[in-house]
């Protein structure tokens, strides 16, 4: 791409730097990695819910000839997790099993056949146990202990109270209560899980190439896991085929595949089913929401109290964030002055859950903009009203010590509205059809890392050698959302290069800086600050080595479209290369760093807890869905989305609008069709025909406005764009429901027969009110 | 084994002659033509066999032929291009309606009629993983003794699923298959079994070599109830067609899949007339069509919902074909 004089790098769409590998095929997931010399491993998996594990034995697995290795839960003693307080998972059960799929063993064979066969072949003899599949019978009485550490099979209580609530209702006009019920569901993205590791035995080091969203974290784990030096381990994370949540901790896979490779002293692969990636799950778990919202008459919000109870499986995983988040987030969309609330993260026996994009916020949201829609009707006000008599100023600090700078919601609800044409539409569709609207908003990453070492949170090195070529190395893992772009963008901008001089390498712990990973939306905020820096850093060597050239004081060079030349003057002209080749001269390779980290105002609250929904800065969205309705098979058509996003400013438009249509595709299958089920434990729907996940049949056309509230903190005034727009759609969906046929209902996803259901019974009730009548 | 694809011999016969010579040679050996459904349940270890014969490329099982006696289709044609054909679309625009919503694109351009017709039942304790199923103790169907979905009965429940056998049914088509001994044509409605284990009425060494639809005498519709508009098989498929026999007169023949083990005709003498009060005639008909399916819970939607939706469809479309 060449550049015109005077335009930037940034503001203008495009198309991501490795989307070339993706779409022809080139790009090396790790399933695709260099298979020779390598072992095929697999898991054996627990076949019940609940059970004391008496023994196993292994020796007839061992005796399969072409069976390399067999190992088993007396193989790892450490517990690992991402929670460094919530560390209490084996990579294969030990003593206990707690959720059906669980690994129990692993073997690696030659091939996939012997490995499959050698699993029947390892005996195990179990004890069984009671077991509890919802949150009530967990926290039942005389319930079975999933950890003998947690009674009451509770993870984690979370009671916050800022105001008074009881103040708050008593000021309000109107105060409604109601019960939502959310199913749990999986990320299922496009890529199985899969793992390549290779166990050096003479040098003792271990290399690890993965489908990780945070490979730091990984690295950290197999050190413990397998009592090695971190310095002996290296971790790869090749290309990507999705993440939203399901890799953003270490998975026992990863583990399990590691011990294999040492123990046979070679390479291992380990290829997950569909079936399997859909039982190491880490999804969005189950919860009830109990919301209680008072409001007065114009429509000001006074008072919000919530109870948020969260079946999260078998393990804490990341549990305690999740059900700190789905709090945190009641505030900092709206102004309210009292807010009140209470979570339970209650274990379960089923597969763990974690996070997934939109973390602990969404089902709190989607009940919060229900029953904000269901007021509004009874106060006879416009939902549009209502969300502008609740605005925000920036800048501010929430009640719960959370940092506002930037705040574009209004701007949102203004372009929605318009699109949609909402106001003159909305009482003018014909029968059947319904407008819905719902906002949300989410964090531009957690301002306090899970591991908090005191290290910057992001460093971003780059590179200038001999070949005029600028490498900008970045631990950032792109998984598909475009954090690579950004980074060579950021290359491209400040030094005024074209963006074909900018490689960027990735993910590779013995080459790049460590990052964090992608999670909570971090990486353009953070990764694009540390970029940015380093870039500023990287430039100022070749404004000095450009002045000296010219003659010129540093201050006095111009920089545009790779050619430096003195302020004012046209004649003193120098190519980058020039520049370069002088810098290089007195230094030979130059390389710089840039680093990010957040400020302590930032890092939340000061109350237990308060480092959850921390943030530099949050996105907004509003959004409008328009459904049709069909009363007698109970079918939802989502005719089209508007959505808007505050991302602070959109380096890249159309990686934004990416984003923002994924959000809202994401948020329209939690709303419409997803949901896992289990009968006594085994999951019916792990697989992409069981799991539904909407095709491009059901898709909607959406329409994307971006709004560019230029966050003073943001690289280049950004912030997040992936996850915003995700909670507002179950939401806007439920309320066109309602528009449409005046059902209003508390569950999702929105499946057709409960809808036809719920239909059956309103259209009775309101038959038996005409004849009272 | 689980999904990973078991080892097998892969026959290519090139005439129907040696299609059955290859079949009877080999008493375990499975038929595959598009494999779409078949190499599913390889990869599930539902379907053991060490030897397929593909039929994929019989010049003979890929013809539509249409003559005064009606339509002819062969086995092999494949869905996409059923869809795709002027005769079939013009004179019986179920076949297209039902043939263009099964599975999708990728699948219709290899699935065939004679796949479709043969679908193998399904059920949610059954189509999982090897080591699913072992974990549940296996099924009635494979394996096992108890059906879990009727657990105090004596037979599968599993639900037959293919879109294209209701279409046929209102059509009045026969089926034709080929064995050691020979042809032999039956009406498609007797060609099935309510057995979710063994629904076909296929001998051994048999394979269906075309379907046959006698010349148009109706207009007639299909119409497919799912979560999704795509992919997803049927909870339920409902098939209409309607004879205009004398003017202000209107019959119609009615049949389902997903809803039993085998597709059912819905059969009934009732007329619509110009004496029948015609919102009475389509709730009667949607009544008889719930008192003849028997939806169970072989999938995780409730079962009442297939039962009612297949009504509500039934009559939305018989009241379209007016």
């Amino acid at each position: 791409m060449s550049m015109n004089g005077g335009t930037s790098a940034i503001g203008r769409p495009v198309p991501l730097v490795d989307g070339i590998e993706k779409v022809t095929g080139k790009a090396l997931y790790t399933a695709d990695l260099d298979s020779r010399g390598t072992l095929s491993g697999r898991i054996l998996r627990a076949s019940v819910s609940h059970a004391r594990i008496l023994s196993i034995d292994t020796s007839r697995a061992s005796a399969l000839p072409g069976v390399c290795a067999v190992i088993t839960g007396q193989d790892c003693d450490k517990t690992y997790g991402v929670i460094p307080i919530a560390m209490n998972e084996y990579p294969m059960a030990r003593d206990k099993i707690r959720y059906l799929g669980e690994p129990i063993a692993a073997v690696a064979a030659i091939d996939a056949d012997t490995a499959a066969h050698a699993l029947e072949l390892i005996d195990v003899e179990i004890e069984e146990l009671a077991a509890c599949y919802t949150a009530a019978q967990s926290r039942a009485p005389d319930a079975p202990l999933l950890h003998a550490d947690k009674p009451g099979n509770l993870e984690r209580e979370v009671h916050h109270t800022f105001g008074s609530v009881s103040d708050g209702f008593a000021e309000a006009d109107l105060v409604r209560e109601e019960v939502f019920d959310c199913a749990e569901i999986n990320h299922a993205q496009m890529e199985p899980h899969a793992a390549l590791a290779e166990y050096e035995p003479i040098r003792e080091r271990l290399t690890l190439h993965s489908v990780s969203q945070v490979p730091f974290y990984v690295h950290l784990t197999l050190a413990s896991c397998l009592d090695m030096d971190t310095s002996r381990i290296r971790v790869v994370k090749p290309f990507v085929g999705g993440g939203f949540g399901a890799r953003t901790e270490t998975l026992n896979f990863e583990i399990i595949v590691a011990l294999l490779a040492r123990k046979v002293g070679g390479k291992v692969m380990m290829q997950l089913t569909r079936e399997e990636t859909f039982l190491t799950h880490r999804g969005r778990p189950k919860t009830r929401v109990k919301l209680k919202i008072g409001l007065t008459k114009t429509g000001k919000i006074t008072a919000a109290e919530c109870e948020a109870v969260m079946s999260g499986g078998a393990y804490a995983g990341y549990g305690i964030v999740t059900i700190l988040y789905a709090g945190a987030l009641l505030h900092g969309l709206y102004d309210i002055p009292n807010i009140k609330y209470d979570g339970y993260r209650v274990y379960t026996n089923h597969p763990p859950c974690g996070a997934m994009r939109g973390h602990g916020t969404v089902d709190v949201r989607h009940s919060f903009e229900a029953l904000l829609d269901r007021m509004s009707r009874e106060l006879g006000l416009d939902p549009f009203t209502l969300r502008r008599a609740n605005l925000l100023k920036a800048p501010m600090f929430t009640a719960n010590g959370l940092m506002i700078n930037s705040y574009g919601l209004d701007e949102c609800l203004n372009k929605v509205e318009a699109a949609s044409e909402w106001t003159h539409r909305k009482d003018n569709l014909p029968d059947g059809r319904g407008l819905g609207m719902a906002c949300s908003h989410y964090v531009s990453g957690a301002a306090k890392p899970v591991h908090w070492t005191g290290e910057p949170h992001a460093v971003v090195s780059m590179k200038l050698d001999f070949d005029g070529s600028v490498t900008v190395l970045t631990g950032a893992s792109d998984i598909g959302q475009g954090s690579t772009t950004i980074v060579a963008l950021a290359a491209a901008e400040i030094i005024n290069i074209d963006l074909g001089r900018v490689r960027v390498v990735t993910n590779d712990s013995v080459i790049t800086p460590k990052d964090n990973g992608s999670y909570s939306s971090r990486v353009t905020f953070m990764v694009g600050n540390a970029a940015i820096e380093a870039a500023k850093a990287l430039q100022a060597k070749l404004v000095d080595a450009a002045a000296e050239l010219l003659d010129a004081l540093p201050e006095e060079i111009e920089c545009e479209a790779e050619t430096y030349f003195v302020k004012g003057s046209a004649q003193s002209e120098l190519s980058f290369h020039d520049v370069a080749i002088k810098a290089l001269a007195k230094e030979g390779t130059i390389t710089v760093k840039g680093t990010f980290s957040t400020p302590i105002e930032a890092q939340g609250g000061k109350h237990r807890g308060g480092a959850v929904g921390s943030t530099m800065g949050f996105s907004y969205a509003a959004q409008v869905v328009e459904v049709s309705v069909d009363e007698t098979t109970g079918q939802i058509d989502i005719e089209q989305v508007w959505a808007a996003l505050d991302c602070g400013y959109a380096i890249n438009p159309l990686a934004v609008e990416g984003q923002i249509e994924g959000s809202v595709w994401m948020g329209m299958g939690q709303g419409l069709c997803e949901e896992t089920n289990y009968i006594n434990g085994l999951p019916t729907h792990a697989s992409l025909t069981d799991y539904c996940v909407p095709t491009m049949a059901e898709s909607p056309p959406i329409d994307v406005q971006i709004v560019e509230s230029i966050d003073p903190l943001g690289p280049f005034g950004a912030k997040e764009a992936g996850e915003g727009a995700l909670s507002g759609f179950p939401p806007a969906l439920v309320n066109a429901v309602a528009d449409a046929v005046g059902l209003d209902v508390n569950f999702l996803p929105l499946i057709p027969d409960r809808i036809l259901e719920a239909l059956t019974k309103y259209r009775r009730a309101q038959r038996r009110k005409e004849t009272v009548k | 084994m689980t999904e990973v694809l078991p080892k097998f011999e892969l026959l290519t016969p090139t005439t129907l002659i040696d299609v059955v010579a290859a079949l009877s040679k080999n008493p375990d050996a499975t038929i595959c033509a598009g494999g779409t459904d078949l190499v599913v349940q390889l990869r599930m270890g539902l379907a053991e066999t060490k030897t397929l014969v593909d039929i994929s490329n019989i010049a003979e099982l890929k013809q539509i032929t249409k003559t005064s006696v009606g339509l002819r289709i062969g086995a092999g044609v494949t869905l996409a291009d059923l869809e795709a054909n002027a005769d079939v679309a013009s004179d019986y625009p179920a076949i297209v309606k039902a043939a263009e919503v099964v599975a999708g694109p990728t699948h219709r351009a290899v699935a065939t009629l004679g796949g479709n017709l043969c679908l193998d039942t399904r059920c949610l304790y059954y189509n999982q993983s090897h080591w699913w199923r072992k974990s549940n103790g296996f099924c009635l169907k494979y394996k096992g003794d108890i059906c879990h979905v009727a657990p105090k009965g004596n037979r599968c429940r599993a639900a037959y699923s293919g879109d294209l056998a209701p279409a046929l049914l209102v059509l009045d088509a026969e089926i034709e298959i080929l064995g050691e001994n020979g042809t032999r044509r039956i009406p498609l409605a007797e060609f099935y079994h309510e057995d979710g284990a063994q629904h076909l009425k296929l001998e051994a060494g048999e394979i269906v070599v075309a379907a046959h639809i006698p010349p148009i005498q109706s207009i007639s519709d299909y119409g497919k109830i799912r979560v999704r508009d795509s992919i997803d098989f049927p909870l339920a498929g409902v098939a209409v067609s309607c004879r205009k026999t004398e003017p202000g007169e209107a019959c119609f023949s009615v049949a389902a899949t997903g809803t039993n083990s085998m597709p059912v005709l819905v059969t009934t003498e009732e007329r619509l007339t110009n004496n029948v009060d015609s919102d009475a005639f389509f709730e009667a008909l949607g009544k008889l069509v719930q008192k003849v399916v028997s939806p169970q819970r072989t999938s995780s939607i409730a079962p009442h919902y297939r039962r009612l939706s297949a009504a509500a469809t039934v009559i939305r479309l018989a009241k379209g074909l007016l």
